[in-house]
């Protein structure tokens, strides 16, 4: 049986067998609590430049269907699990995760004691890694994990945004923005059911955005640092302008980048959170949301800010939502879009159709 | 925040029966716990005394009393109790409320209802309203119409379209009187059942979604409208089949994330419609062709699925739930298992959980053993594994049916093809047979209505004991083996090697189990818990801590006919026994219902099947000191001897009583022996290698006598017969006889008193726990035997001599800890019947009415303590009467004869506890559902030596108002006795009236019938049994029963009982 390994900046390596595409990757190795919801995570955006460990060790079981990716392929550079399923539930066409890799050029690894890695990571910090089949590159590998920048160091919203500003027509009424930092197409549905979109690549000037008519701008998610300089210069900057002029809504590295945008700073989570089953907190309420990010606002930094935290994660009490004290501006660091995760929080969408047709909060 | 109450009462759910087993002990004590621990004062009522709810350590006023809404309401009045929380007993307790609450009693007794309210109650249960409900917000439950009569149900099928329909009867337990009509003669047979059934006489009809998939989730709510889903879980099964019957996963596995979250915002869109605040379950099935879905079902309450899903998960959802009903919001209660976080969140859990139910076909060899929408299983296992394999082969261990693994099954191809379109327990085994036979997953998913993705995980299964059978056994291989979840037992079958072979060659491998945590959070955060299960992997997270002494002891496995809670119980006493000593105590069990499968009750808990290859495994990575054997029913004495010879140079000893001598007491040659050696009389008995041999046995021994197979422990397959014909029939159709299976015969006592005898011994001195003197002859079951505690007929002398014979026995077998003897007593004589060296049935019982802890007590004696230093010895009786009273599950399970004979049919039982003999008889009848009647008609059939002795009984009812009703001979008798009677015919008469005529007609209230002592005649009742079964009426068998019951229905037309709480009583 063919070997692969997946290795670690600390230099330990788990054994498993390649799936999917033949390669070798490199990445930062991060973990999903979520236990269905592969496919959505896999073709989210903001996993680009990680490695994907799924906690629960059965994945693929119901197998691969279009309708549930949430981009055009997979962002993710590589897949580590316990076990992948090779004869996967015909209800949804029966298409196989190996295939969808193998299709994606991405690569798999299976057969890993993924508790085992979760445990490592959770208690050491998110590491970068790397998957390969050459046991005999291994230790130069470690060598090349430690000296390599994390991924998050480049701009990796540049890879993801859109190419050019594309105009949908869904038949509504309003026409918003979508400031695509690598937005998944969930956001896009929710905003179709209640809007025009005019979607934005990720560096557009606000000048540009506000000529066209829109009402209400939607700054998405995305991989990476959101204080990365050439964010800091393109979406962050962006943001900033329009503040003052459109209603906003920050969804996860959008809402990040209202907070940088308002003069709040962001640092990266040990491991954060990936899951579909975080608790936020909200108006004295408690809501089940879907996360993906690595990064988050820090809410001390917001001192003196016109942003107040209305929203925080009831397990560590991170920042999970902002809102302007004036501005018709608001955010929340999880998915209301769900795909993968509770909806229990798609109201969100309606509040920014209200917000947008009443001007303010 | 929590609202003030002064006193709460929590209400259990009585004796276990089929679909109300262990696990309303398990929600009761973790609700009990839970409120205690707020400062609330508690109540506890329930009439099983075999439950640690029931301990004095759970609540703070206890009550063994029947489960009767008069009975709870005196309790209230007496207490002085505000709120009851409703939702922890079952059903059982969930329409003693609704009954309190229509009647306005809970208004007059200003008490309110806490958790699940009266009109969630009946928005679950009446079908009408809880369509009306769905409607209301939208969420789609199957066409349907309540009827009342079966020309209704009629009418409701042409509305509905097409047969097959489904039949609901409303207000009753695990389905009991349901099924599925294809035609419209079926339809009137279930419907007429199905009315009678139910509490309210109305059933419904239903468009069937047979083939289904069905899905189940559990859904929690607080006052703030917080709401949270804590499990998922797939049946494996279809719809058509009770999700209590079926197989079941969690979490889901076959759902896309989309469907998952639709089925999961409808059943949050239920709860806040049921306004419940606490736990609720909600059931839909799942049209796989075009992803629709139903609302099924909806417990308002938590249930058998909540215990499993909290066992799944790790979230204690009675615990939270019972917080939440009295005001707090999830996100002010702490999530116990991390530490860190709190109950607001979504469990994420990282492997696989399998559910199996335990059948009882096995006991009862009559009973159609296909599964429907009718719950047959007495009781179920849990297994998780990294794999679904390794979880599913674990469960099938687990069940304890004498399975290694996906056993082979002799069928031909026809029986396999009829076996997975009509499924019974043997099923999951067929399709691994019509796998090896290299049918096509796809051929096997279409007559199962599986999903093909569960049988090509059979399929991985079965290709693996291919690969093993072509060896050569590799590390690699083996380890694959070992990740499927494949035992040493099974590899060594595969392979003929011996199991210990296997395991030598394994270990030399280095390939070892490691042990993983169950912690509700996928390992995100850092947890405590001491919840463990075995996989094969990179790492293991229990780690040695060297230090404490360290216990472990073997659960009872699943609950099945013979071994129910009362194991379950005496398990957790000794944890708690350990650590009153200071020592770390270990659990090993795999049954989600019970208490001691909770996280917090041992200091470890592993969730493993109970077989030597899992024991060792946990005693050497956790360094065990000793284990203990005796608190697992036959599940851990099976285990005794192979676990000592394997244990043999290692420092782990097995506790108490040491294996050889429990092999004594097991053996029928050495145990007989050593009576012989001791002067105690036995039954005469010998054992007979072919039919000629246990013939002539019979006749030198004299007939009746009491015959069962060597093989099999427990009473299984155990008759009396009466003569060699029936001897004859009895070798060609119960048991095979052959030189490797011998046949034992014993003289059978007739009209002998039984006595069972509850002792704790140290070596050195003997303690008689109690002496239970059984109401009906020897020759029933013990497990089935109403008893009584102390004895009420028994003489001084004879109870010396059942003292004196006692301690003879428990010295000479070197007990350390339990041992239950039973005795026959005839014309003044004391014979031994059997010795068990472990944890007794009764233990609980015991331990509950006299005060004195058995098991804990025995525990401690293990540890090196002994009976002097507990102030022990000798028999003290009791100034009151404690009776236990069985329930059996004759109802659910059609073609099981109601009559006691040596084999054990009860599934459960109560205790009625009083200072008056016949107040504690009412009680224990009562509470095991025996309607007493306080007015109406009896029917009396006596054989000829009982004439005489049931006189009196008929005089006594007579002057209660009773009619009687007899046959010619009883009648006569009586009638020239000074009693008034109505003479009937007999049932063979074909003639009117007779006995069935009238107790359709509901002239019957009370059966006396004695059976002539012969087999032939016990059979002759049969259809008059099974109609009363079918009525609710209660029949006696025995004259003393008769006698007993007449006592209890004194005081049942009276009413003229009391409550008073088990801390009112003086104890020893």
């Amino acid at each position: 049986m063919a070997e692969s390994y997946l290795v670690l900046e600390d230099g330990s390596v788990f054994e498993g067998e390649p799936f999917g595409y033949r390669t070798s990757a490199v990445g930062e190795v991060v973990f999903s609590t979520g236990m269905s919801g592969y496919q959505e995570s896999l073709t989210d955006p903001s996993f680009r430049g990680q490695i994907l460990v799924t906690t629960y060790p059965l994945i693929g079981n119901y197998g691969i269907n279009d309708s549930f990716c949430q981009s055009g392929h997979i962002h993710a550079r590589g897949l580590a699990v316990r076990e992948y399923c090779k004869e996967p539930s015909p209800m949804y066409g029966g298409r196989t995760l190996d295939d969808f890799l193998r299709c994606n050029k991405v690569p798999g690894i299976s057969g890993i004691d993924t508790r085992d890695l979760v445990i490592k990571i959770r208690t050491m910090g998110t590491l970068k890694g790397a998957i390969t089949e050459d046991k005999d590159r291994i230790d130069s590998l470690v060598k090349e994990l430690k000296r390599m920048p994390a991924p998050s160091e480049s701009n990796l919203v540049a890879e993801v945004t859109c190419d050019r500003i594309q105009e949908y027509d869904f038949g509504k009424d309003t026409r918003v923005g979508l400031l695509d930092c690598g937005g998944k197409s969930g956001i896009l549905r929710d905003l179709s059911q209640r809007f025009n979109v005019t979607v934005f690549p990720y560096d557009t000037p606000a000048d540009v955005i506000t000529e066209s008519k829109i009402r209400g701008v939607l700054i998405s998610n995305g991989p990476g640092d959101p204080s990365h300089p050439a964010i800091l210069k393109t979406a962050a900057k962006t943001a900033a302008d329009l503040s003052s002029r459109v209603p906003l809504f920050g969804i996860c590295f959008g809402s990040q980048i209202v907070g940088i945008a308002m003069g709040g700073k962001t640092y990266k989570l040990k491991f954060g959170h990936r899951g579909t089953n975080q608790p936020v907190k909200y108006d004295g309420k408690v809501y089940i949301t879907s996360q993906n990010h690595g990064f988050a606002v820090d809410g001390d930094s917001l001192d003196g800010n016109d942003l107040i935290v209305d929203q925080t994660n009831v397990n560590d009490g991170t920042v999970e939502g902002l809102r302007h004290k004036n501005l018709p501006i608001f955010t929340s660091q999880y998915h209301p879009e769900a795909s993968p995760g509770p909806t229990d929080t798609s109201f969100l969408f309606d509040r920014f159709a209200k917000v947008v047709k009443e001007g303010h909060l | 925040m929590k609202k003030n109450y002064k006193k709460l009462m929590i209400i259990g759910s009585g004796p276990i029966i089929i679909g109300q087993a262990a696990e309303f002990d398990f929600s009761g004590t973790q609700a009990c716990r839970s409120l205690k621990e707020e400062g609330y004062s508690t109540v506890l009522v329930n009439s099983n005394p075999a439950t640690i709810q029931t301990d004095l350590e759970t609540a703070d006023r206890v009550y063994i009393e029947p489960l009767q809404a008069s009975a709870v309401a005196k309790i209230i009045e007496k207490e002085g109790v505000d709120g009851v929380l409703s939702g922890m007993g079952g059903q059982t307790a969930l329409n003693i409320c609704s009954e309190l609450a229509d009647s306005g009693e809970l208004k007059r007794l200003g008490v309110s209802l806490i958790g699940t309210q009266p009109e969630a109650i009946a928005m679950s249960e009446d079908r009408e309203l809880f369509k009306e409900t769905m409607k209301r917000i939208g969420e789609p439950v199957p066409l349907s119409r309540s009827v009342t009569s079966v020309r209704e149900a009629v009418e409701a099928v042409k509305e509905i379209g097409k047969y097959p329909v489904l039949v609901r009867p409303a207000y009753t337990l695990g389905g009991t009187g349901g099924g599925i009509a294809h035609s419209e003669q079926e339809l009137a047979e279930i419907c007429a059942r199905g009315l009678a059934y139910s509490r309210i006489h109305q059933v419904l009809i239903e468009e069937s979604v047979l083939g289904w998939k069905e899905y189940e989730y559990e859904v929690m709510r607080d006052s703030k409208d917080n709401c949270i889903i804590i499990c998922s879980m797939e049946n494996l099964d279809a719809m058509g089949i009770h999700t209590g019957e079926s197989i079941v996963c969690a979490p889901c596995l076959t759902l896309s994330d989309k469907d998952h979250q639709r089925l999961r915002t409808a059943s949050l869109k239920v709860i806040k419609a049921l306004n419940i605040e606490g736990g609720c379950n909600v059931q839909f099935a799942f049209n796989p062709e075009n992803g629709d879905y139903r609302l099924i079902e909806v417990n308002p309450r938590v249930s058998r699925s909540s215990a499993l899903a909290s066992k799944a998960t790790g979230y204690p959802i009675a615990r939270v739930a019972a917080k939440v009903a009295v005001g707090y919001t999830l996100d002010e209660i702490p999530n116990e298992i991390t530490g860190t976080t709190c109950a607001a969140f979504e469990p994420a859990i990282d492997y696989v959980v399998v559910k199996i139910p335990r059948w009882p076909f096995d006991k009862f060899r009559t009973v159609d053993r296909h599964l429907g929408t009718q719950m047959k299983s007495t009781g179920e296992i849990m297994a998780i594994g990294r794999t679904f394999e390794e979880a599913l082969l674990k469960g099938l261990r687990s069940l304890e049916i004498g399975a290694k693994g996906l056993d082979s099954i002799h069928m031909t191809d026809a029986e396999i093809t009829e076996e997975l379109t009509d499924a019974t327990d043997r099923r999951i085994f067929a399709i691994g047979e019509a796998l090896r036979r290299d049918w096509k997953p796809e051929r096997i998913a279409d007559l199962t209505k599986w999903d093909v993705f569960f049988v090509n995980k059979l399929r991985n299964i079965v290709g693996m004991e291919k690969k093993i059978k072509e060896g050569p056994l590799t590390a690699d291989l083996l380890k694959n083996a070992k990740y499927l979840g494949f035992s040493d037992e099974k590899i060594a079958e595969i392979t003929c090697r011996s199991e210990s072979d296997i395991r030598k060659s394994r270990l030399s491998m280095g390939i070892v189990p490691v042990y993983k945590m169950v912690d509700t959070c996928a390992a995100e955060f850092d947890a405590e818990t001491p919840y463990f299960y075995s996989s094969y992997g990179r790492s293991s997270e229990v780690k040695k801590d060297h230090g404490k002494k360290k216990v472990l002891i073997i659960g009872g496995g699943p609950i099945r006919i013979g071994q129910g809670i009362e194991f379950d119980y005496c398990c957790v006493h000794g944890v708690m026994a350990l650590q009153e000593e200071g020592v770390s105590a270990v659990i090993i069990n795999n049954n989600p219902e019970t208490v001691s499968t909770d996280y917090d009750i041992s200091d470890r808990l592993y969730f493993d099947p109970i077989t030597p290859e899992d024991v060792l495994n946990v005693i050497e990575a956790e360094d065990i000191d000793g284990v203990i054997v005796q608190y697992g029913g036959q599940t851990g004495v099976n285990l005794a001897l192979d676990l000592e010879k394997a244990l043999a140079g290692k420092k782990t000893a097995v506790l108490g009583t040491s294996p050889d001598k429990m092999d004594v007491a097991e053996d029928r040659r050495r145990f007989s022996k050593l009576m012989d050696d001791l002067g105690i009389r036995q039954p005469k008995s010998g054992t007979g290698y072919s039919f000629e041999e246990v013939k002539d046995i019979a006749e030198s021994i004299g007939y009746p006598v009491l015959v069962r197979p060597s093989y099999v422990l427990g009473g299984r397959a155990m008759e009396i017969v009466y003569s060699t014909e029936e001897l004859k029939t009895y070798v060609e159709t119960a048991v095979k006889v052959s030189r490797n299976h011998p046949i034992l015969v014993d003289k059978y006592l007739t009209e002998a008193i039984e006595i069972d005898v509850d002792a704790v011994s140290d070596g050195k001195d003997v303690y008689i726990g109690g002496i239970m003197e059984h109401i009906e002859y020897a020759g029933c079951h013990s497990g089935d035997a109403t008893m009584v505690l102390p004895p009420f007929t028994l003489s001084k002398d004879i109870i010396d001599g059942v003292v004196r014979t006692s301690e003879k026995v428990a010295l000479a077998l070197e007990i350390k800890g339990l041992l239950n003897i039973q005795l026959a007593v005839k014309d003044n004589e004391i014979y031994m019947i059997e010795a068990n060296p472990r944890a007794s049935r009764t233990v609980p019982f015991i331990s509950k009415a006299t005060g004195i802890p058995l098991a804990k007590i025995s525990t401690k004696i293990m540890l090196g303590k002994t009976l002097n230093d507990f102030g022990l010895s000798g028999y003290r009786a009791i100034d009151h009467y404690a009776v236990k009273a069985s329930v059996f599950p004759f109802l659910k399970l059609p073609g099981v004869d109601s009559i006691l004979t040596p084999e054990m049919k009860s599934t459960g039982e109560v205790m009625g506890i009083d200072k008056d003999f016949d107040v504690a008889c009412y009680k224990a009848l009562t509470a095991a559902g025996n309607r007493l009647p306080a007015e109406g008609g009896v029917y009396i059939t006596v054989n000829n030596s009982d004439k005489e002795r049931v006189l009196p009984v008929a005089k006594e009812l007579a002057e209660m108002g009773f009619r009687i009703y007899a046959t010619k001979g009883t009648s006569t008798y009586l009638r020239e006795n000074g009693v008034e009677t109505t003479t009937v015919f007999k049932i063979d008469d074909n003639m009117k009236p007779n006995a069935i005529g009238l107790m359709r007609e509901g002239r019957i209230n009370l059966i006396i019938n004695t059976p002539s002592q012969k087999s032939g005649a016990v059979r002759d009742g049969h259809k008059m049994r099974r109609l009363a079964v079918e009525l609710e009426i209660p029949f006696l068998t025995t004259v003393q029963g008769a006698d007993a019951a007449v006592g209890a229905m004194r005081v049942a037309r009276d009413q003229s009982f009391s409550v008073m709480s088990m801390n009112e009583f003086r104890m020893l």
